[in-house]
Order: structure tokens, then C-alpha cells, then sequence
């Protein structure tokens, strides 16, 4: 139960310094200030202090996306094992489960952006549910090609099974199924060279022109969700690669040394991440499949690996 | 007297006194009457059905009431369970068809026809002869196909889809009379029992089962027999579209797996690879197509190929472990596949029945035109979205929890397989992916585009709520999709039963009564927890975003505009261009025909006056498959016509040269 | 060396080998596959390094260094030569199969790589034979690439990778081809590659263009 806390308590109150160590990466190797890493709690404070605006004409829908897209992130920062393996809610959600849930807070988001009617909102939201179709076969096969030397897609078995045996970690499969995961995650978080979130112009926008319509409050839930979404995928990535440091006993020196793992692996993606970005220039829309084609070829190479090196 | 024997006799006779009570009440009160009469018979049926599946069945031959082999009827716990589906689809569109029918579908015909066609239904699970299955089989099309034409008077496009409806499925009853006449031939009796016992030589035993499965295919809307599916369904009035949407074509699976897996015993190894490709291709080529349709019902249409075809890749999956000799997993994904089946009756039933409801109040299916129904009609919109979200196969969605076993079976089924499931099984997983991702495309925009923002038409912004009676219809089936979604162990254990019955796994396939624990290997996952936490997630989310911002209250504004004025339905999104970018990305399988007109102004040809831009994505699979074989067809009825001279004594000459040739061959070869 | 580090070292070189094959397919600029044809050679003398540390076999420590010189430099160094000759409208490869349809097309080809070789790796099952398909998919990619590409360049390429999966393949069945047939075949590439490019100059001198649907006009 402790370890759920804290897991929620990392995601919330980590997830805007994530954003901000990577736009600080970012403007550093730009060869900008930067604003600093606090920034994104500092817009989030301001925001929090505004009033919500909902649009006329608009429906519950809209009311409630930021409410359901928040909760499906807090969801996921529960269930997954980032800080430790001793959790209840185990046998409640396995790694199938997870990806829907986050799969649903991209449909809410995109169903908001519907709602509102604009022509920005129904382009994010196609372009959305476009990329979350073509993402999902190249997850899911990931998923396979981890989960068949397991016997089990349960997230605290296959890290555990990990832990057990850490040369796995340097066989093939474990390599074109994290470089086919890091690809989607990519996708589906909206960063580049897929979505930049950095844009407003509305030939390139995603996941902005979804959110568009939001003001005060709400927009500072659909940003920390996001910001939360992002630290839980990369959050995944890590605990299912390089599961190290996560706590298998309930102990507190244990429950430590998994949050301070957890903040370095995340951290350390995040600015390899932004590194990365300085380099990359958003790909057109409809090159996007062929990227993703390309991490479904890799994901489908992992399962037979695991089939036939095994 | 059994308990299924009087429920399922209950039934039988409700639907045969609505169809009585239909030719001879007064009009005001016929479908009142029907449905009532269709309702209760759904619900008895639905007893019987779950009173099957316990174990008490029946079996019973009345051999007076058909010529030579007589009726043989009998409800085991495979045929229950098609049995209680087929009752709960019938018992949600006799409540809604009560509301639905005042205007112009009280003719006596048609509301005599339902109930009939509920009645067959009902039977063909529960035949236990060639003959009677065959006798009902054809009872069930018939019916249908004129449920189908019912407004026929009213849309031209009616006749054409009969018209394909009818070829079709007559075509498909030739190939399950082939198939079924030969294997009881060769069996030397009629009954089923009979048949289960025969030992037919693999050869043949192979042509018996293909033949069948055409005909099977054909009626669940496989690809590529799929063609008249998103015709006919459309065009049939809604409950009858949910009828045969979610009742009929459950029946060809229930054909595939009782011939394929009940009485030819499993047969030859390369049957169920070939179920579980056409399984697939079905379900990523169904999800396509409703993918980048605008026509409501028939992006419906498309998505029951889809449904069917997952439902087949559960049943091919489970032939395939079952000839492996691993049954526990057969039983698996067996059980992911018939769940299916009762989800997807669910959830269709309840999206057909709230397209009706928009058909109703709006006049239009077409998704262009729709849009901003969520003032002014509430409840329609909030159940339609419940059907989407059970759908869409997303957590805390009814689909969610099958496709979840299906794939659990999928991924414990790779590791000790041959090389043959080796690649099948990741290309299942993958295409079953895909689907999931389409599907979730698709309903976001029939849901998003369909109910949501503002109303693309007038008529659209004129729509007001239902009746009543519609309304308890479809909230029935949306209170059954939100059961199966939070608690499916209320039907798993029933329908884990039936398939380890099938199969011939021992153990039940899940147990657990909260947390749905699989037994024979490892995996879980608890629907109902999930949803509880995605409820208390967004009461916390809602309590900590008042308790942190809670300065200003939220106001109500006019969409920013950039000043130009307010926004128009026409800056919006429609469903045609929602789905662009998905056709584009799938360019190379829907081969979409675009067809751009400029003209130009009478001054100069370098002016432009208007351009004009149509684009249709046709079924290719129809294109290609069925354009040649309709062309040689009418090439052959064309040469035909030489015979017809008008005279009606070359007419009856032809009828005697006929006779007399036949006789004379006769004389001859005996 | 120690029996598991050989296995794992074994099977990375083997993934790299095909990653290197799939990445030819995904990128459209020629100057890339052509480096990435550089890196595949890397993996490729790799694979053979690894199978000499495990039978220390000095003569295969040869014949990777060999692999290594000619095939992750002196080839790739011919082939940016040939390019940079080409002029610009060489630089990419306009294959007819677009990019998506290709990567799904190499994801079909692996599965049908795995399950004509499997009974082949029953034979000796070992780590080297197990990685058997690796190198039938890259020979299979390959010839994929040499059918849907236009340019001569990008279709020389598709031979060099059909070239590298049967070295691999070679070395993987029999550890160790002798020492001369692997120099006779490398000389024999090294002339193939010479000769296609003076070829190709010519085609250029001679037609403005290498684009190989244009050759379809010589028939006439």
C-alpha cells in the first residue's frame, strides 16, 4: 500500500520536473537559459489560481475529460511497479490493462475535442485516434514477445523474472522489443519527431489542438495529466528494461532505494529523450506510419526471437 | 418436463400467439401487442437458454410434424447459450420495436414476421437434425429477408439490398446442404447423435466442413461472403437490424463450432488455421471499412464483420491448441470467443437500437449530417456512448474484458507450439491489435462526430428524445453491456462450462469472483476494481481540483473565434474528414476512387469557377470478387433470354422436353 | 570464452546484422543505407569474430578481419564514390513498394525465413545454427530490395545484403568456411561491385540516368 503512495506521490509531484529537466536540457543544448526546472509547477500553480471556461454548447463530455484523462494516468501510477514489486493491486491490472487505460485517456481527450465543434479540435482528435490505431499492434506484439518467456503479462512477474535473471536484459528479444516499445511510447506520449509540443501551428498540431478550448483549471489538470502520462511511459520503459533498484521486499532502505531509482532512470531517459529531440524535426503526418510500421517489424522480430533463439 | 423444456415450450408459443395476435388485432394495438408477445418470449427463451447451460437440457423427437425424419429437437449447453443470446436480443427489440413501429412498420405482415423470425432463431440452436436444422435454418432466412424489405415502398436501395441479401444466403444454404446431406449420408441417419458417432474418412470429413463453413461463413458475415452485411442491416428496420446484427449471425458461429467441433470431432489440422485466417482478415478488413464509413448503421454493419471476426480467431485459436492436444487452452480461448459472442450481442443490440432512435427522430444516418444530439436527446446519447465504450474494446468496456482473454490465450499459446502457430499466433495478436485500435477510431468518431458538438443539419438540431419505449429497450441492453463489463463472472463460469464442454478441458477456465483469475495458467484482471478506481480517480481528481483552485467558479463563454464571428457546423469536422487520414494511411488496401471536376470560367481557362471533388472507397474484396462472377451471371441470364420467346406453349414444351428427357435418362442408365 | 557470453555476443551481432538489413528498407537516403550497409559488414565480421574467440581459430580471426575490410569499408567506400558521381537526383532510392508496405512485407519474410530454416536448425541445434534464419531473412531482404528498388545503386546494395546473408549463413552452418573459399568469394563480390559500377557510369554517360524502369525502353 506504501509503495502505491509513494509511486502516485513520484508521478504528481515528479512529473512537471520531468517536463522541466527536459525543456532545461533542451535549452541548454540550444544554447538558450532556459527556464529553469520548476517552471512547469510554477504554470501549473498559475493556472490552478484561473477560472475553467466551458465553451457554450459543449457537453459533459467535455466537462469531464480532464477529470477522466487525470485518472487514468493516477491509475497506471498505481498499478505499474515503478518503486516496488510488493503491491496489492497486482492481480487487478496487468500490462494489457494498463496500455487500454492510458489508450482511454487519449479517447477522451480526443471525444473533448470533438465536443467543442472547431475544425482545430476534430483535426486533434483524428490525427490522434489515427496514431493511437496504428500504435497499438506494435504494442501489443511487444507485450507478446516480453510476456512469452514469462508465462504471464503480469507486470510484477516480468519484473521480477528480470531481477531473477539479469542477462536477459542484453538478449535480442529485450533489445528490438525496447527499441520497438521506445518508438510507440514516442507516439503516443506526442513527442517528437511525432507531435511537438512545443508547436501551435496548426499544420503540425496533435495533441495541442485537442486541448485548444481549455482554460484555467482544466488545462492545468489536462497538463499535469499529460506531463504524468509522459513520466509513466518512460516510467514504463525503465521498469520493464531495466527493472534495478525496484524494491522486492517491503522494507523501507528498499522503498528508498526504489524511489531514488525510479527518479534517476526516469530523469535519465528523460534528458536522453530531450537530446535526442534537439536533433529531430517533426515527421510529416503521413510518414508517421512508416515509422511505426518499422517498430511493429521490430516488436514481430522480438517475438520470434523469443520463439526461436530461445 | 424439465425447466428448459417448459421455458423454451413458453417461447415457442409466445411467439407463435404474437404472430396470431398480430394478423388479428386492430392496428393501434398490434405492435404493442408483438412486442409484448416478442419480449416475453425473448425472456423465456433466455431462461431456457441459462437453464441449458446448468446442465438440465432436453431432447425430444416428434417425428409427425415433418415428413421422413421428423422433428428432432434438443438444448445441450452449447446450443443454450446461443438460445439465451438469441432471447436477449429479442427481448430488447420487442420493447423497443413497440415505440419504433408507429410509423409505417405496422403493417400486418411485417409485425407477424418478427416474432416468427425470433422463433426461428430460437430453433436452429436447438435443432438436433439435418433435417430440422436445415428446415429452420431456411425458416430463419426467410423471415429475415423480408424483415429486411420491409420498407422496401419507401427507399429504392431496400430492393437491392434484399436482393443480395437474398443470393447470398440462399447461396450459403446450398453449401450447408450439401455439406450437412453428405455427412448424413455417409453418417446413415439424420439425428445429430447419429452423426457424432460416425467415423467419416478425413477427405471427406474435409469437404463436409468446408462446405459447411462457406455457408456458416457467409451467414456471420466472414470476409469475403461478407458483402451483404452492410447492405442488408442498414436497410432493415433498427430492431430488426439488431436482431440480425446481433442475434442471426451468431448463429453461423454456432454452425462452425457444433459441425466443426461437436460432430466432426475437431477433424483435420489445417481447418482451424484456415478459421482463424479468415477470422483476421474479417476483423481488420470489417474495422477498415467502418473505419472510413459515414453511414451509421452501416459502419454498425462493418463492425459486426468485424466482432464475427474476432470471434473466429478465438474459435480457429481454439482448434488450433485442441489439435495440439492442449486443451485447458482450447478451453480458454474458446470461452474468450462464445463471451464475445454474448458482449457483442450486447453492445450491438444497444448501438442499433440508439441508431434506430436517431434514424427516428432525425430522418438520417448519414454521419455528415449528424451531430449536436446530445441537447436534445440525452439519454440516446448517453447509451449510445455507453455501446460505443463497450465497443471500442476499452477498459471498463464489456469488449475489453473477452479481447483480454482472447489474447491471454493467444500469449500463453505461443511457447510450446509448432512453427506453423508460431507465426499465426503473433499475426493474431497483431491483427487483433489493429482492430482494437480501429475500432477505438471508429466509434470515437460515430460517437464524437455522431452525437457530439454541433448539429451538421437541420434536422439533426430539431431532434428531439424517443419514446418511452424505445428508451427502456435500449437502456435494458445498456444495463446488460454495463453487467457484462463490470461483473463477467456473472456469465464466465456459464460460458467457460460450454466451452470446456466442447473442447474437453476438465478444469473451468477462470474462477475468481471479483478478480478474474485464469486457472490453468497465469493472468488476471478485475474488471470491476478498475472501474471503481477510474470512478474514484476522477471523484479525487474533481475533489482536489476544488479544493486547490477553488477561487473563481467556472463560466460559460462563446468558442473563441479569433473575432471573426461565431463558428459554423460547417468549420467542423465531419465524419468524412475524420477518417482521412486513416484512409490515406490505408491507401494501398481500400483503393479509394477520387474523381476531381474543374470547371472554368467562360472568360479564360486559367479562371476557375468551381471545382468539384467526389470520393467513394468502394469494398474492394467486392470489387474484385464479386463484379466478375455478377458479370458472367448476367452474361448467362442475358443468353437465357434467347429462350424466352413469349409464347407460353414453347413455355410448357420446355417443362415436357424436361420431364421426358429426365425419364428417358432414367429408363437408361437403370 | 566463457559458453553464455558467447551466446549472448553471438545473438547481438546476429540482431545487429538484421537491424541493419530492416533500417536498409526504412530510410529512403541512399548516403545512409549505404552507411548503414557499413555497419551491417561491421556485424557481419563481428559474427565471424565471435565464432574464432569460441573455436580459437586464428584463421577465422583472419577471415574476419578480411570480412571487416572489405565489406564494412572497401565496398561502402565504392559505393559513396559511385554515389557522389551519381548527381542529386540519385540521392534517394524511390523504391515501387512504399516504405510501410516494405517493412511489412520484410516482417512476412522473416516468418517465412523462420519456418523454412527451422528443420535445417534441428539438424545441429546450437547457438550458431539458431541464428540460421537471421541470415536467410537478410538474404531474403535483400532480394526484396534489388526487385522493388529503381535505381541501380540502391538495387547493387540489395545484392551486397543478399551477399552478406549468405556469408553469414556459411559461417553459421559450418563455423568456418575454409579460408580460401572465403577469399575467393570476396574477391568475386569486390569484381561484381567494380564491374556494376563502371557499368552504371556508363548507363549514366550514356542516358542521363540509372533509373532501371527506363531500360525497359531499350527493348523496343
Amino acid at each position: 500500500m506504501i509503495g502505491a503512495v509513494l509511486q502516485v506521490i513520484m508521478v504528481v509531484g515528479g512529473s512537471p520536473l520531468l517536463l522541466g529537466l527536459m525543456r532545461q536540457v533542451r535549452a541548454k543544448l540550444e544554447g538558450r537559459a532556459g527556464a529553469g526546472i520548476w517552471q512547469p509547477w510554477r504554470d501549473l500553480r498559475k493556472l490552478f489560481g484561473k477560472e475553467a471556461i466551458t465553451p457554450r454548447r459543449t457537453s459533459e463530455v467535455f466537462r469531464y475529460a480532464p477529470l477522466v484523462l487525470f485518472a487514468t494516468a493516477l491509475m497506471v501510477a498505481v498499478v505499474v511497479p515503478f518503486v516496488t514489486t510488493r503491491s496489492a493491486v497486482g492481480p487487478v491490472a496487468d500490462l494489457f490493462a494498463v496500455v487500454a487505460l492510458l489508450a482511454l485517456g487519449t479517447v477522451t481527450l480526443a471525444l473533448a475535442g470533438l465536443d467543442t465543434g472547431t475544425a482545430f479540435g476534430g483535426m486533434g482528435a483524428s490525427r490522434a485516434v489515427t496514431i493511437l490505431a496504428l500504435v497499438e499492434p506494435t504494442l501489443l506484439v511487444a507485450i507478446l514477445a516480453l510476456s512469452v518467456r514469462v508465462g504471464s503479462t503480469n507486470l510484477a512477474t516480468i519484473v521480477s523474472s528480470t531481477l531473477d535473471d539479469p542477462g536477459r536484459v542484453i538478449s535480442p528479444v529485450t533489445l528490438l522489443a525496447a527499441v520497438a516499445l521506445l518508438v510507440v511510447i514516442i507516439a503516443e506520449a506526442g513527442r517528437l519527431p511525432v507531435d511537438n509540443p512545443a508547436t501551435h501551428l496548426e499544420l503540425t498540431m496533435v495533441h495541442e489542438a485537442m486541448i485548444l478550448e481549455y482554460a484555467g483549471t482544466d488545462l492545468a489538470l489536462v497538463e499535469l495529466a499529460s506531463a504524468m502520462r509522459l513520466t509513466v511511459f518512460l516510467g514504463l520503459l525503465a521498469t520493464l528494461f531495466v527493472p534495478w533498484g525496484i524494491a522486492t521486499a517491503a522494507t523501507p532502505a528498499a522503498l528508498a532505494v526504489g524511489v531514488a531509482a525510479f527518479a534517476v532512470k526516469v530523469g535519465l531517459l528523460g534528458v536522453l529523450l530531450a537530446a535526442g529531440e534537439v536533433f529531430l524535426a517533426k515527421v510529416r503526418l503521413f510518414r508517421v506510419p512508416e515509422l511505426l510500421a518499422g517498430s511493429f517489424l521490430l516488436a514481430l522480430l522480438a517475438v520470434s526471437a523469443s520463439f526461436f533463439l530461445a | 418436463m424439465t425447466v428448459t423444456m417448459v421455458a423454451f415450450g413458453l417461447a415457442l408459443g409466445l411467439c407463435l400467439a404474437a404472430v396470431l395476435a398480430a394478423a388479428v388485432s386492430p392496428p393501434e394495438r398490434r405492435s404493442l401487442v408483438v412486442g409484448v408477445g416478442t419480449a416475453g418470449s425473448g425472456v423465456a427463451a433466455v431462461v431456457a437458454g441459462v437453464a441449458a447451460m446448468a446442465g438440465s437440457g432436453f431432447s425430444l423427437v416428434l417425428p409427425w410434424v415433418l415428413p421422413l425424419a421428423g422433428v428432432r429437437l434438443a438444448l445441450d449447453p452449447l446450443g443454450g447459450l446461443f438460445v439465451a443470446v438469441v432471447g436477449g436480443v429479442a427481448a430488447v427489440a420487442g420493447v423497443y420495436g413497440i415505440g419504433y413501429s408507429g410509423h409505417g412498420l405496422n403493417g400486418r405482415a411485417v409485425q407477424a414476421l418478427l416474432p416468427g423470425f425470433v422463433a426461428a432463431m430460437l430453433l436452429v440452436p436447438a435443432a438436433d437434425g439435418v433435417g430440422t436444422f436445415l428446415v429452420c435454418w431456411e425458416l430463419m432466412a426467410v423471415t429475415s429477408l423480408l424483415l429486411v424489405l420491409a420498407e422496401h415502398r419507401r427507399r429504392s436501395e431496400v430492393g437491392e439490398a434484399g436482393l443480395w441479401y437474398g443470393v447470398m444466403t440462399h447461396l450459403g444454404f446450398v453449401a450447408i446442404l450439401v455439406g450437412l446431406l453428405t455427412f448424413a449420408a455417409h453418417a446413415g441417419s439424420d439425428s445429430f447423435a447419429a452423426l457424432r458417432s460416425a467415423h467419416l474418412a478425413p477427405a471427406l470429413a474435409s469437404v463436409v466442413f468446408v462446405a459447411t463453413l462457406v455457408g456458416f461463413a457467409a451467414k456471420a458475415g466472414i470476409a469475403p461472403l461478407h458483402a451483404w452485411l452492410p447492405r442488408a442491416h442498414p436497410e432493415a428496420p433498427s430492431h430488426v437490424s439488431a436482431l440480425m446484427s446481433a442475434g442471426m449471425v451468431n448463429l453461423g458461429v454456432y454452425g462452425i463450432v457444433r459441425v466443426g467441433a461437436d460432430l466432426l470431432g475437431g477433424g483435420s489440422r489445417w481447418w482451424w488455421p484456415l478459421v482463424l485466417l479468415l477470422g483476421a482478415v474479417s476483423a481488420v478488413y470489417g474495422i477498415l471499412q467502418a473505419a472510413i464509413s459515414s453511414d451509421l448503421k452501416r459502419l454498425l454493419g462493418y463492425s459486426t464483420t468485424e466482432n464475427m471476426g474476432l470471434v473466429l480467431i478465438g474459435v480457429g485459436a481454439a482448434g488450433m491448441f485442441a489439435a495440439d492436444g492442449n486443451r485447458a487452452l482450447a478451453g480458454l480461448a474458446l470461452a474468450a470467443a462464445l463471451l464475445h459472442v454474448v458482449n457483442h450481442a450486447a453492445f450491438k443490440t444497444l448501438l442499433f437500437t440508439a441508431a434506430g432512435s436517431v434514424l427516428h427522430a432525425t430522418g438520417t444516418r448519414d454521419l455528415d449530417a449528424l451531430g449536436g444530439l446530445r441537447p436534445g436527446m440525452p439519454v440516446t446519447t448517453a447509451l449510445f456512448g455507453m455501446g460505443a465504450l463497450a465497443a471500442s474494446a476499452l477498459p471498463p468496456g464489456a469488449a475489453f474484458v473477452s479481447e483480454w482473454l482472447l489474447l491471454q490465450s493467444l500469449v500463453h499459446g505461443l511457447p510450446p507450439s509448432g512453427v506453423g502457430t508460431a507465426i499465426l499466433l503473433p499475426l493474431a495478436v497483431a491483427a487483433i491489435a489493429l482492430t482494437a485500435g480501429l475500432s477505438v477510431a471508429t466509434f470515437v468518431k460515430a460517437f464524437g462526430v455522431g452525437f457530439l458538438a454541433k448539429p451538421r443539419s437541420e434536422a439533426a438540431a430539431r431532434a428531439t428524445e424517443s419514446p418511452r419505449t424505445m428508451l427502456a429497450g435500449m437502456g435494458l441492453a445498456g444495463l446488460v453491456c454495463v453487467l457484462l463489463a463490470v461483473a463477467p463472472m456473472v456469465v464466465l463460469p456459464g460460458v467457460g462450462a460450454v466451452a470446456g464442454g466442447v473442447t474437453g478441458a476438465a478444469d473451468p477456465v477462470v474462477r475468481g469472483a471479483i478478480t478474474l483469475e485464469l486457472s490453468t495458467v497465469a493472468g488476471s484482471l478485475s474488471p470491476l476494481l478498475l472501474a471503481l478506481a477510474l470512478l474514484a480517480g476522477v471523484v479525487a481528481a474533481a475533489g482536489a481540483v476544488r479544493a486547490v483552485g477553488a477561487r473563481h467558479a467556472r463560466r460559460t463563454a462563446r468558442l473563441w473565434d479569433c473575432g471573426g464571428g461565431p463558428l459554423t457546423a460547417r468549420m467542423e469536422y465531419t465524419a468524412t474528414s475524420f477518417a482521412e487520414p486513416l484512409q490515406r494511411v490505408f491507401d494501398n488496401v481500400l483503393e479509394p476512387e477520387d474523381d476531381v471536376d474543374v470547371t472554368h470560367a467562360r472568360e479564360s481557362a486559367y479562371l476557375v469557377e468551381s471545382v468539384e471533388y467526389r470520393r467513394r472507397v468502394p469494398d474492394r474484396i467486392e470489387r474484385r470478387l464479386y463484379r466478375p462472377v455478377v458479370a458472367v451471371v448476367a452474361a448467362w441470364g442475358r443468353a437465357g433470354r434467347l429462350l424466352a420467346t413469349g409464347s407460353v406453349h414453347r413455355y410448357l414444351g420446355y417443362g415436357f422436353y424436361a420431364v421426358t428427357g429426365v425419364l428417358i435418362l432414367l429408363a437408361v442408365t437403370r | 570464452m566463457n559458453e553464455t557470453l558467447y551466446v549472448q555476443l553471438l545473438n547481438l551481432a546476429a540482431g545487429a546484422f538484421l537491424l541493419a538489413a530492416v533500417l536498409v528498407l526504412w530510410r529512403r537516403e541512399l548516403a545512409v543505407i549505404i552507411r548503414v550497409f557499413a555497419v551491417q559488414g561491421a556485424a557481419l565480421a563481428g559474427i565471424v569474430a565471435v565464432l574464432a574467440g569460441h573455436e580459437h581459430s586464428a584463421e577465422l580471426w583472419a577471415v574476419a578481419a578480411g570480412v571487416l575490410l572489405l565489406r564494412a569499408t572497401v565496398l561502402p567506400v565504392l559505393l559513396l564514390r559511385a554515389l557522389a558521381g551519381a548527381g542529386t537526383a540519385q540521392r534517394e532510392t524511390a523504391p515501387l513498394v512504399n516504405v510501410s508496405a516494405s517493412l511489412l512485407a520484410a516482417a512476412v519474410l522473416t516468418m517465412i525465413a523462420y519456418a523454412v530454416s527451422k528443420p535445417l536448425v534441428d539438424l545441429a541445434p546450437s547457438p550458431a545454427t539458431r541464428a540460421i534464419p537471421i541470415g536467410l531473412t537478410v538474404v531474403l531482404i535483400g532480394l526484396f530490395v534489388l526487385v522493388t528498388r529503381r535505381h541501380a545503386l540502391s538495387q547493387l546494395v540489395g545484392f551486397l545484403l543478399m551477399d552478406n546473408g549468405i556469408t553469414a549463413i556459411g559461417f553459421l552452418t559450418t563455423s568456418g568456411v575454409p579460408l580460401v573459399v572465403e577469399l575467393g568469394v570476396s574477391l568475386d563480390v569486390l569484381f561484381a561491385v567494380l564491374v556494376l559500377q563502371i557499368l552504371t557510369t556508363r548507363m549514366r554517360a550514356t542516358f542521363g540516368d540509372t533509373d532501371l524502369d527506363e531500360l525497359r525502353e531499350l527493348h523496343d
